[in-house]
């Protein structure tokens, strides 16, 4: 009858749904991970990657457990989300880095004053003690590295020149490598024995000291990496072998993660702690309320209301870094809107060099960095701003009646009263032409860089030009110019994003920004345009390995940027760690990420 | 009925063919794309670029992307090299024979990544349609059988309010007034968490987990019993009228037997078709419940993945999400038959 | 008909609720404050005379900008029910009136957008349109939401317009008008229409709902309108990182919210009633 079968039908989706509620809620299926090391020593533990069928994310964590003896000493950081592998150079997040510091290295790392130091390397190869050799006729290179003979993986197995050609011959496959900066000037790496190998360069590439280290690349494991599934999908990204201070003991995906000292490690008395917890906490107030409650001791990448709000209280620190990386930068399009050539079709009013002086003139950098970021800014209005080649230029005056009276010498003067200028006797724009423009910035970094970009236009509607603002996805902005990228196809006038270049060598950057070769479509991303002869013949100078050359070249672009202004820097924003006062060595680097040094780590 | 049935499985099939074809060409028209610089890179270089766009598979013409996402390559010659030469056999097997591809983000299987986050969105809205049936049931009852009672307007003005209360607002003000400003008369510590599944690393325990989906399931079950009350409340109105209730009171029947045995049963029987119909709920439903609460489900997967336009994680939640809208209304209709005899399909 | 809507007091008060917060955006520019223009010196301050409802991150009133995002708001809300209208009624007449193969075509064309999971692809869409750059379309601009919230709302409509045509051409006096010679066009438009009318003006109030809850949950997000124009949607977004400092930021944006929403559905419910006392369309599932 009707009502029998309504009633079962009722009882029957309640039960279903809460079946599938309790089994959601109890489940939790551990995968065996795919490829397991066999240890040949009993001591280290196993790496396993379980992929946990997720139970994700957590608010307060428990005490830490009390043994019998003396407990483990550990250091608990949080991050709001899994790193996508061990991988850093494949999807770059950082957080990738950070748990790849833990557990591998790199021939070479930066330190956070910007000093190259060896890691497996046994020693800097450079000019003076023959580890590179310059064919200067042809305009080539040797380097010739030399390993440590006492690094072993966490199975025992001795860290080679045979990995090393093992992850360079990764990276090149065509099939499942990667693109990496600086693979184009690698004409091949060749072993000379276990523990020497040749890189050979086919140009002079004056990166050569971080290309297999620094923040991004680590050298990986021959005898346990699958080269079949390649560089971009093997499985020993998720479940890696360690040759670092720590050997990862488990990944719950979306939870948590833990470390281990690693017995083998080369470094005697290193790690001082036994155990690194890694938990994943996307929100940042409750990252916030772990740190000061005690239940996290590291929170990385702390952003300024959060810096701000720890200042006081006695058990917390805050590191930050010696030296920013990331800068807020305007950058104007000296092709009209919607082209890409300056020439044919310059932009009616940023071609003109004097209202791009004006426009720098009245940005007072001072009060966004500081209502808006908490005076956590670093007002920096060069490139060349960063060790070893900071340059010594003069910081741009903010004064808003001389940039005034500089648009209205420019031929830009408001004859109409509305506040806005026109053209009147200006360079490139027809006669009546009003100022406005349009100012984009991208989503993703949030509210700090829409409220900058509202009070940029407000400073300068205060010297009459009127910008309309515009907020677009990052992947919009960036995208290819196929894919309709803003940046690439030109569709812009004035572009507000932040910036900065990795590690130590500004040469690939300053090229991929400002030279004429980046200039074209999707070839660079000097979307500005702007081409100037004597920045490229000091850019290509610049591909030399005399340091002091080097640097002198380098203020010579930074005297040429400061004077054409194809951008203006204004500030950089705060790269810091806060962290637990009971944790110690912990010091925020902009070259990498906070774990850098977790080896050296202590707790009181 | 069989023939129904049939001829209604093919629909299903003909609708999700269509649906992939509206579906790919909305996902590839977005601007943008997945080369865009993620992670800290602003922009890649152009050569990195290129390297992805041909192991993404973006190299091809979007007709012939589609094929491969459809029917896999492994039975054609393509590039993998970049060499130009098509020489080696693709690796994809295409959704017919359930490969959705891998993430561009990161590079695990798609159906990984969704499998890692769907028993999550059902928990959370399982529970939510649950409390929703258990609570809007007796409101709505009540509100018919004392209609216009001061019980009925105030469970009619809250129905109403259910309704238009923005479920982002919702869990926003839960947020503030159960994690900000009431504590815990005892401990001074805040009434329930602002986030997240569970504690950490306590093990399994009920009563936390209780704890962490009390505020998420309020505000997404806010809307829904008000609703699903209000329904109630009238399929039972239309109901009570009839007349084999007066045949049955009549008979001398208890008033309870007869609003229970045989007024209820029938007012059921829309609910139930309703509830069958809000089932795609249990996967795609909760968006801003997942980003208000840190819930890591399919909502916030979903929006991530449009944020950096991973095609292949964007499309399997989409096609999953309309498969199981198709087939959620069909098994409304056949529930609806199955319940209800005076109606036959043919 | 108008006696029936006046005696149902819910409604009455949410004319009233909503009429005044028509007026009170309508009356936005009399704000002395500029929605957008910074006061750093007036950074979130909480209620108080001179800022009845607060300022933001950068000093500017909060009630001001309240009141133009709603202005944002109902017209991304009006619009939507217009661009439904248009397209769901005429699909709806078609199907219905003619019946047979259009029906069933036209039938499918709704089961497709029906069978889209509608926030999703709105997500999407808006993705896509809002970075057109034609006329009328300029990047993120009111019509552009509009229009995407609208393609995947007008099923409701057409599903009811059909529903209704369905029954109302087989009554009598159509077949009457039919017998004297009356033209197709002329039997929708002066017979069949006026009949149907009813659950359309009260579905397209109650969508008017739907549509601003759509239009801020999408802008919550960020998909839809982008700062520095306020919408009640992206008022509340920027509002979630400061909720435990400054909680005015979030109540009054979504209290605004609320009481337009809850206007609306009396006001649907009250013309429901008006127009439909005998409950002549069921809404479940048969047609």
């Amino acid at each position: 009858m009707i009502r029998s079968r309504v009633l079962t039908m009722l009882s029957l989706v309640c039960l279903f749904a809460l079946l599938l509620a309790g089994l959601s809620g109890c489940g939790q299926a551990t995968q065996t991970p795919q490829a397991q090391p066999s240890p040949t020593s009993p001591q280290v533990g196993q790496p396993t990657s379980s992929s946990v069928v997720a139970q994700p994310t957590a608010t307060q964590p428990s005490p830490p457990p009390t043994g019998e003896e003396q407990a483990p000493k550990s250091v608990v950081i949080v991050i709001p989300e899994d790193p996508p592998s061990f991988n850093a150079i494949l999807s770059d997040t950082g957080y990738d880095a950070m748990v790849m510091e833990l557990t591998m290295l790199g021939l070479t790392d930066i330190d956070p004053q910007g000093n190259i130091f060896p890691e497996l390397a046994a020693e800097l190869p450079t000019v003076e003690n023959g580890g590179v050799v310059v064919d200067e006729e042809a305009g080539t290179m040797e380097v010739t590295w030399k390993l440590r003979q006492d690094v072993q993986w966490q199975d025992g197995t001795p860290v080679t020149a045979d990995d090393v050609v093992f992850t360079w011959d990764a990276i090149a496959d065509p099939e499942t490598g990667t693109w990496m900066q600086g693979v184009d000037y690698i004409g091949g790496v060749v072993k000379v024995d276990d523990y020497t190998f040749v890189i050979s360069y086919t140009g002079i590439y004056p990166g050569y000291l971080t290309q297999f280290g620094g923040e991004q690349l680590v050298i990986w494991p021959a005898h346990y990496c699958d080269a079949e599934q390649g560089f971009t999908a093997w499985d020993c990204a998720r479940a890696p072998m360690s040759d670092g201070p720590f050997t990862l003991q488990e990944w719950v995906v979306g939870d948590h993660m833990i470390f281990v000292r690693n017995p083998n490690y080369y470094q005697p008395g290193n790690p001082v702690i036994d155990q690194v917890i890694v938990r994943i906490v996307p929100d940042a107030t409750v990252r916030k309320t772990m740190l000061l409650q005690g239940d996290a001791d590291v929170d990385v990448w702390t952003t300024e209301p959060v810096v701000f709000d720890l200042k006081d209280k006695p058990n917390v620190q805050v590191s930050i870094s010696p030296y920013p990386r990331w800068v807020l930068r305007l950058f104007f399009n000296l092709a009209a809107n919607g082209t890409v050539d300056p020439v044919a079709s310059p932009h009616p009013i940023l071609s003109d060099l004097r209202v791009r002086q004006a426009i720098r003139m009245a940005i007072d950098v001072d009060t966004i960095s500081t209502q808006i970021f908490y005076g956590y800014g670093t007002p920096v209005w060069t490139e060349l701003f960063r060790p070893p080649y900071a340059c010594d230029v003069p910081r741009p005056k903010y004064d808003p009646q001389a940039a005034a009276a500089l648009l209205e010498s420019a031929g830009w003067i408001d004859q109409d009263g509305d506040g806005v200028r026109e053209c009147h006797g200006c360079l490139n724009a027809k006669e009546g032409t009003p100022m406005e423009m349009e100012l984009i910035t991208y989503a993703e970094f949030g509210e700090p860089m829409t409220l900058s970009q509202q009070l940029i236009a407000e400073m300068l509607g205060k010297i009459g030009i009127k910008f309309q603002l515009t907020v677009v996805e990052g992947s919009v902005l960036w995208a290819t110019a196929e894919e309709g990228g803003i940046e690439q196809l030109g569709n812009f006038d004035v572009d507000l994003w932040d910036d900065g270049y990795s590690g130590t060598d500004p040469t690939d950057f300053l090229w991929e920004l400002y030279s004429d070769e980046a200039a074209e479509p999707d070839f660079g991303w000097n979307i500005g345009r702007w081409i100037n002869d004597d920045f490229n013949g000091l850019l290509a100078q610049a591909y030399t390995l005399d340091e002091a050359l080097r640097k002198d070249l380098f203020c010579q672009m930074a005297a040429i940027l400061d004077e054409q202004v194809p951008s203006v820097l204004m500030f950089s924003v705060i790269n810091a760690d806060a962290h637990s006062t009971r944790v110690e060595g912990i010091q925020s680097t902009t070259f990498d990420m906070v774990t850098w040094n977790a080896e050296d780590w202590d707790v009181k | 009925m069989t023939a129904y049935l049939a001829r209604r499985l093919l629909q299903t099939v003909a609708l999700l063919f269509l649906l992939s074809i509206v579906l790919f060409a909305l996902v590839n028209l977005a601007p943008g794309g997945p080369l865009a610089g993620h992670g800290q890179s602003r922009h890649v270089r152009p050569e990195r670029a290129a390297v992805l766009k041909r192991q993404f598979g973006l190299d091809k013409p979007l007709p012939i992307q589609y094929l491969v996402w459809l029917a896999g390559n492994d039975w054609m010659k393509v590039d993998a090299d970049g060499d130009g030469i098509t020489d080696s056999y693709g690796t994809r097997k295409g959704i017919l024979r359930g490969d959705f591809g891998f993430s561009f983000r990161t590079r695990q299987p798609a159906l990984n990544e969704i499998g890692l986050r769907l028993p999550n969105t059902i928990l959370l809205m399982g529970v939510t349609m649950l409390v929703a049936i258990v609570v809007a049931i007796p409101i709505g009852i009540l509100s018919a059988l004392r209609q216009y009672s001061f019980y009925d307007i105030a469970a009619t003005t809250f129905s109403f309010a259910g309704q238009a209360i923005p479920e982002f607002w919702l869990g926003l003000i839960l947020i503030l007034i159960f994690y900000v400003w009431l504590k815990n008369p005892f401990t001074g510590e805040p009434l329930l968490p602002p986030g997240g599944m569970y504690t950490l690393g306590a093990g399994f325990s009920l009563v936390d987990r209780i704890k962490h989906l009390i505020l998420p399931v309020a505000t997404g079950a806010l809307a829904w019993i008000a609703w699903y009350s209000r329904f109630l409340r009238s399929s039972m109105l239309d109901v009570i009228h009839q007349d084999y209730l007066r045949t049955a009171r009549a008979k001398g029947l208890s008033e309870r037997t007869v609003i229970y045995r045989h007024a209820l049963r029938n007012a059921l029987i829309p609910l139930v078709t309703v509830l069958a119909l809000d089932l795609p709920y249990l996967i795609g439903g909760a968006v801003f419940v997942e980003t208000i609460f840190s819930w890591p489900g399919m909502g916030r997967l979903y929006y991530q993945s449009a944020l950096q336009r991973d095609y292949p994680v964007l499309l399997a939640i989409l096609m999953i999400g309309a498969a199981a809208i198709i087939l959620s209304n069909l098994l409304a209709d056949l529930l609806y038959a199955y319940m209800d005899p005076r109606i036959r399909y043919d | 008909m108008w006696r029936r809507f006046r005696r149902h007091p819910g409604a009455i008060a949410g004319t009233i609720v909503l009429g005044l917060i028509v007026v009170a955006v309508l009356l936005a520019p009399l704000s002395p404050y500029d929605p957008e223009a910074s006061d750093l010196s007036a950074r979130f301050q909480p209620p108080s005379l001179q800022h009845p409802m607060g300022t933001d991150a950068l000093g500017r009133d909060l009630l001001t900008r309240v009141l133009y995002g709603g202005r944002v708001s109902l017209t991304v809300g009006f619009l939507v029910v217009a661009i439904s209208l248009a397209i769901g009624v005429p699909i709806g007449a078609l199907a219905g009136f003619h019946g047979g193969r259009l029906d069933s075509i036209l039938m499918r064309l709704t089961d497709i957008f029906l069978s889209m999971p509608a926030f999703l692809v709105l997500i999407l869409l808006s993705a896509i349109l809002r970075e057109v750059d034609a006329p009328l379309f300029e990047r993120n601009n009111v019509l552009t939401i509009a229009v995407v919230i609208g393609i995947l709302s007008w099923m409701t409509f057409s599903r009811l317009v059909r529903a209704a045509f369905l029954t109302i051409r087989e009554m009598d006096f159509v077949t009457a008008a039919r017998c004297v010679g009356a033209s197709n066009r002329r039997i929708i438009v002066t017979h069949i229409l006026p009949n149907a009318i009813g659950p359309i003006i009260v579905e397209a109030t109650l969508g008017l709902g739907y549509a601003i809850i759509e239009e801020s949950g999408l802008s919550f997000l960020g998909f839809g309108i982008q700062p520095p124009t306020p919408s009640w949607g992206n008022l509340l977004s920027n509002a979630q990182e400061y909720l435990t400092k400054y909680p005015w930021l979030a109540i009054f944006p979504g209290l605004m919210i609320f009481l337009t929403i809850i206007s609306v559905n009396y006001i649907g419910d009250g013309l429901r009633d008006a127009f439909d006392p005998y409950k002549v369309l069921k809404k479940v599932g048969e047609v």
